[in-house]
């Protein structure tokens, strides 16, 4: 059941299935979808050999660079007279700041400034998430403003000082007095008043029939509650910013997810222009949803500007645990009713979660339970309470991570008590048509992820009984779960194509690559659709002077990317149509007739009439040919179609019958994500969003002091996450069937990753000891 | 603030004399623990101090000078007696830590959870302390370490070093430990055992102590005499014998659990040091 390659395949049969395997060089031919229709019809030139892009495992681009040390990240720009930032954090939950010492401070050495509420520039507070298309921050709050506290770890002094050293020292020469008022810090307390939350443009509330009664009447049921905690965001590169005020423009290097929203989101609080702001983020280690915009930015901007010095600010790992929020804490129930056949009757997922007052952003824990599974009757709701503490925000799979344990963990008992298989129980429950939208799908293969994962893994199918077993000490089980992320793709997406005089292509986007491999990525995907060779396109991102708006986050980036590079596309063959000489036979050809391919401009109807695109260039009055082309309406998840991605976990999980050690030796996953543009990329997201879930289920969480309000374990030593040694063989798979109504054929792979490991994990760990874990992590303890 | 770093040992004491200092080895417990803005009058760096890197062995005596590190200990040519030691080295932290912290550091640090204690235990090992006033003296390690993160140590004295009566050469010996993850982990609690067998496989000498599951790691002598004469697969651990522990409850496991653990751990290191 080890070291099978990833994407070998059982479903040759399957005619709707493209035979594009990882790694085949055949993957490209142009006349896969998502092309111009005319150029699928037709005998187009085939790319192969060096034109095959799409699907081959293109090593990162920034691998190299990387690894030599040559890629410089937000805190390794500087600048001549550059100062370090330095912040001091509250120690109380919520009140006023009374008093506030800082002439030690200011005497120290090296040190050039102390800003406070009392010195500090005036702002507009800053707009967050979803309180308009281009809010980028994590929440409303004021940015030093006033004396007001309203969490625990809120800057309440910036200092700058010529060494970071210099500057560390003289915040803790800053004393600071505060009338403490009361703080609402316990879960319970916040849930009593919690309310129905409203989410991203919709109540977190779908109610179908009588679902209360439906479970009470279900031939068989189970009816359980769960508990995860918050988590913190702990990527390799702590936030960081330098910031330098110069000739009326703001520049930032930061290492932001969006560099485009971030800066409009910062210009709006210093009242300037978007224009005014240049922010660029070409390398950023590791994002996961919490590069945004925190107060450390404004901060570094705010300070500069009084000081009228370069500044940069560089995150502590504690200050990311103080400022920069992630995943809410969250109380759930999944109840669920069947017939004796395991058609669900009912489907329950309700439950609390926090959030805080000057943020919307309530963790939508059952978005899985809306579209993984048909249902006579359903009840899905999240109800938000408001703590006084920092702000949550996303975080790698937002919902689904927390979402799918619980209700993937209440199907497993659920197939139990039905003695049924618990994959068989999911396919009797497969939706024909979206459970809550009644849209059709898009594609959907999840079955054929489910069966392809159990032959790989081994399955044995189960009805009723556990299959665990023990080998001395050690109790041996297995357990699966099926996996779910949503289909997004953001608007504001955009890209520019140059083409040069040797017959290369630079594209322009302001994505970002967080080191998941953007811009290898777009150059294949820029590849196949210019017939221009890969090694032969440059791309430039992550800088707000580029096109578009683009986020990385929602695992819909690459999707965008590929509506933008199609998009100008066309532009681009409008331009190269109106360069054609009168006398060659494509001359009055319009655009649509035309295509790309070989390093050539040809006809659709007549492929052998072409020109090569560097003659074309080099009729061009500048030397270059250039189109500019916007991602364009967002059609297809919002008008007509189901799009979701989903997959299957499987795990073997050994447990200590004495200590409780519980270890994961084998996990296999296959994912039902579109088309998979380059294997090597897809396999490491895949991977790594599967370990970040080992984490998740195993080790991770905010220990968060009720009595204060504040984190007690801001730091790697005791904020646990997976080492090596903790780390399984991860076998990946994917169905590769393209998505027809995704530009580029591909749904998205971020976060799919993060779901399903924790559920899979639980449910082995019951077939191995008979006890069920239903609160995160999964401690030793626990089982014992 | 200072920073100073003797190569002498009689500079060392001198530099301790003057009052308040902080002693810094590896640093690996030091630095994570500082307050920011809150630093002693000086630190004194030990690991440049001549011989105190030397691990030497005598007719006797086994002594480690207090520079040196975890890893000097994997590397050192030493009796089987001493391959707890050799595991616990191996387990403090990562390769990182191991190769700038060092044993002293860790009794010296006296946490309840620091790995180095039960196998030095185990091992009977003494500390040796020297000051400029009273010269040097030589304490049992049970007897050097009082409390939570407190020992014995003047203000105004040093560690100098480790001592362990050279063991018996049949002596064998194994370390468990058990954290929340695989690696790099703080213990929930570990235990160190040393066994003489006769020809008979029978237990005719036993040391076993335990880590994190009481202040300060400690000896368990109603089990350690319990053992003698048995071989090591009869060996039962009952719960009387796990009575001078005190386990609390706290993040890292509960202390019911912690009990039923350690039983487990002194069965295992038993049965582990005896196959060797
Ligand atoms: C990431 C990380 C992981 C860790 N993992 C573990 C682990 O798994 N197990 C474990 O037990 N510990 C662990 N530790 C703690 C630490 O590494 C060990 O306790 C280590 O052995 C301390 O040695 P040191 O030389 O670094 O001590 P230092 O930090 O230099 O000193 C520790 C204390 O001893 C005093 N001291 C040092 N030398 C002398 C001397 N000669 N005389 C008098 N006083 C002295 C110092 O003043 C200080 O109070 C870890 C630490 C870190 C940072």
């Amino acid at each position: 059941m080890t070291n099978i390659k990833p994407n070998s395949s059982s479903h040759k049969s399957d005619p709707n299935r493209r035979q594009v395997l990882a790694g085949s060089a055949a993957v490209a031919a142009i006349g896969a979808f998502g092309l111009p229709v005319g150029a699928q019809t037709t005998a187009a030139p085939a790319a192969s050999g060096a034109f095959a892009s799409l699907g081959v495992p293109h090593v990162r681009r920034d691998g190299a660079e990387k690894a030599r040390g040559g890629a410089k990240f937000a805190a390794e720009y500087s600048y001549p007279g550059m100062v370090y930032g330095a912040l001091v954090y509250s120690t109380i939950a919520r009140g006023t700041i009374t008093s506030l010492e800082t002439a030690e401070a200011e005497a120290a050495p090296g040190v050039v400034l102390v800003m406070t509420h009392e010195n500090a520039p005036r702002l507009e507070r800053p707009e967050p998430f979803y309180s308009s298309p281009t809010g980028m921050a994590g929440s409303s709050t004021p940015v030093m403003q006033d004396a007001e506290v309203l969490w625990n770890g809120q800057p309440v002094a910036v200092v700058l000082a010529s060494t970071q050293e210099e500057a560390d020292h003289a915040a803790t020469l800053i004393n600071v007095a505060y009338e403490e008022a009361d703080a609402v810090t316990s879960f319970d307390v916040a849930a009593e008043s919690a309310q129905t939350s409203f989410y991203a443009g919709r109540d977190l509330l779908i109610e179908e029939g009588d679902a209360e009664a439906a479970l009470a009447d279900a031939e068989v049921s189970v009816d359980l509650s769960f508990n995860t905690p918050a988590h913190n965001h702990n990527q390799i590169e702590p936030h960081a910013v330098t910031v330098l005020w110069k000739d009326g423009i703001l520049r930032m290097h930061d290492c932001s997810q969006g560099v485009d929203l971030s800066a409009i989101t910062i210009a709006k609080v210093f009242g300037i222009s978007s224009a005014e702001v240049h922010l660029s983020a070409e390398y950023v280690g590791g994002g996961f949803g919490g590069k945004t915009v925190w107060q450390y930015h404004i901060l570094a901007a705010a300070a500069s500007q009084l000081a009228d010095r370069p500044v940069r600010m560089s995150l502590t790992r504690e200050g990311v645990f103080r400022i920069c929020g992630a995943r809410a804490p969250t109380r759930q129930r999944v109840a669920l009713g069947s017939d004796r056949k395991g058609r669900l009757t009912s489907l329950i997922h309700t439950g609390t979660t926090m959030k805080i007052e000057n943020n919307s952003m309530t963790e939508p824990f059952f978005e899985q339970s809306e579209h993984m599974y048909r249902a006579d009757n359903m009840h899905l709701e999240i109800r938000a309470g408001t703590m006084d503490m920092l702000a949550n925000t996303f975080m790698r799979a937002p919902g689904a991570a927390t979402g799918t344990f619980t209700l993937e963990v209440a199907l497993d008992e659920l197939a139990e008590r039905l003695a049924i298989d618990p994959i068989e129980l999911r396919v009797r429950n497969e939706p024909d048509v979206n459970p809550t939208t009644g849209r059709e799908h898009s594609q959907r293969a999840s079955v054929d992820a489910y069966r392809e994962g159990a032959r790989r893994f081994g399955w044995v199918p189960r009805s009723g009984q556990r299959q665990g077993y023990r080998e001395g000490e050690w109790q041996v089980g297995t357990g699966m779960a099926a996996a779910y992320y949503p289909y997004k793709r953001f608007p504001g997406g955009a890209a520019r194509i140059t083409l040069d005089r040797e017959g290369g292509a630079l594209i322009e986007t302001a994505a970002a690559d967080m080191g998941m491999g953007t811009t290898t990525a777009t150059a294949a995907v820029a590849s196949e659709r210019l017939g221009i060779p890969y090694d032969a396109i440059e791309v430039r991102h992550g800088d707000n002077t580029l096109p578009g708006a683009l986020i990385a986050a929602a695992s819909q980036q690459t999707a965008a990317i590929g509506a933008s590079l199609t998009a100008a596309h066309e532009v681009l063959l409008a331009e190269l149509a109106s360069l054609v000489p009168a006398t060659s036979p494509l001359h009055g050809l319009p655009a649509a007739e035309l295509g790309t391919a070989e390093g050539a401009l040809y006809s659709l109807a007549d492929p052998h009439q072409r020109i090569p695109l560097i003659d074309l260039v080099a009729w061009s009055e500048s030397g270059t040919v250039s189109a500019e082309g916007q991602g364009g309406p967002i059609s297809e998840w919002t008008q007509d179609w189901s799009m979701h991605s989903t997959g299957a976990v499987f795990t073997e999980v050994r447990v200590n019958s004495v200590t409780g050690e519980i270890r994961v030796p084998h996990i296999t996953a296959i994912y039902d994500c579109g088309k998979i543009l380059n294997s090597k990329l897809a396999e490491s997201q895949f991977r790594g969003g599967i370990i970040m879930a080992l984490g998740m289920t195993l080790m991770e969480g905010a220990s968060f002091d009720e009595r204060n309000g504040r984190v007690m374990n801001p730091s790697f030593g005791s904020y646990y996450m997976p080492t090596h040694l903790d780390v399984p063989h991860i076998d990946v798979g994917w169905t590769d069937i393209p998505d027809p109504q995704a530009p580029t054929g591909a749904r998205g792979i971020g976060e799919i990753g993060m779901s399903g490991p924790a559920a899979a994990i639980s449910n082995a760990i019951y077939d191995a000891t008979g006890k069920r874990a239903r609160d995160l992590p999964i401690r030793l303890d626990a089982l014992m | 603030m200072s920073y100073i770093s003797p190569t002498k040992i009689d500079e060392a004491l001198e530099v301790l004399s003057r009052g308040s200092g902080k002693i810094i080895a590896g640093g690996t417990d030091v630095y994570p623990s500082a307050q920011l803005g809150q630093h002693p009058d000086f630190y004194m760096d030990v690991t440049r101090i001549d011989g105190l890197k030397r691990i030497s062995v005598s007719k006797d005596i086994v002594h480690f000078g207090s520079a040196v590190t975890w890893t000097d200990i994997i590397n050192a040519d030493l009796g089987s007696a001493f391959d707890a030691l050799k595991a616990t080295a191996r387990e403090v932290g990562s390769v990182q830590i191991q190769n700038a912290a060092t044993l002293a550091g860790n009794v010296c640090n006296a946490s309840p959870a620091a790995d180095g204690v039960p196998p030095l235990l185990a091992l009977d090992a003494s500390v040796e302390l020297a000051s400029r006033a009273q010269g040097s003296r030589l304490l049992p390690l049970a007897e050097f370490i009082t409390g939570v993160r407190s020992t014995v140590l003047r203000r105004d004295e040093m560690v100098v070093g480790l001592q362990v009566p050279v063991p018996p050469s049949t002596m064998t010996s194994a370390f468990e430990k058990l954290g929340s993850r695989r690696y790099l982990v703080i213990s929930i609690c570990m235990t160190a055992v040393n066994l003489v067998l006769d020809q008979d496989n029978r237990i005719t000498d036993a040391r076993i102590a335990v880590g994190a599951c009481s202040a300060v790691a400690q000896r368990l002598p109603a089990l350690e005499a319990s053992v003698i004469g048995q071989r090591p697969a009869d060996v039962e651990i009952k719960p009387e014998f796990l009575a001078p522990l005190t386990p609390i409850n706290d993040v890292r496991g509960a202390a019911a659990y912690r009990y039923d653990v350690v039983q487990e751990q002194c069965r295992r290191a038993i049965m582990q040091a005896a196959s060797r």
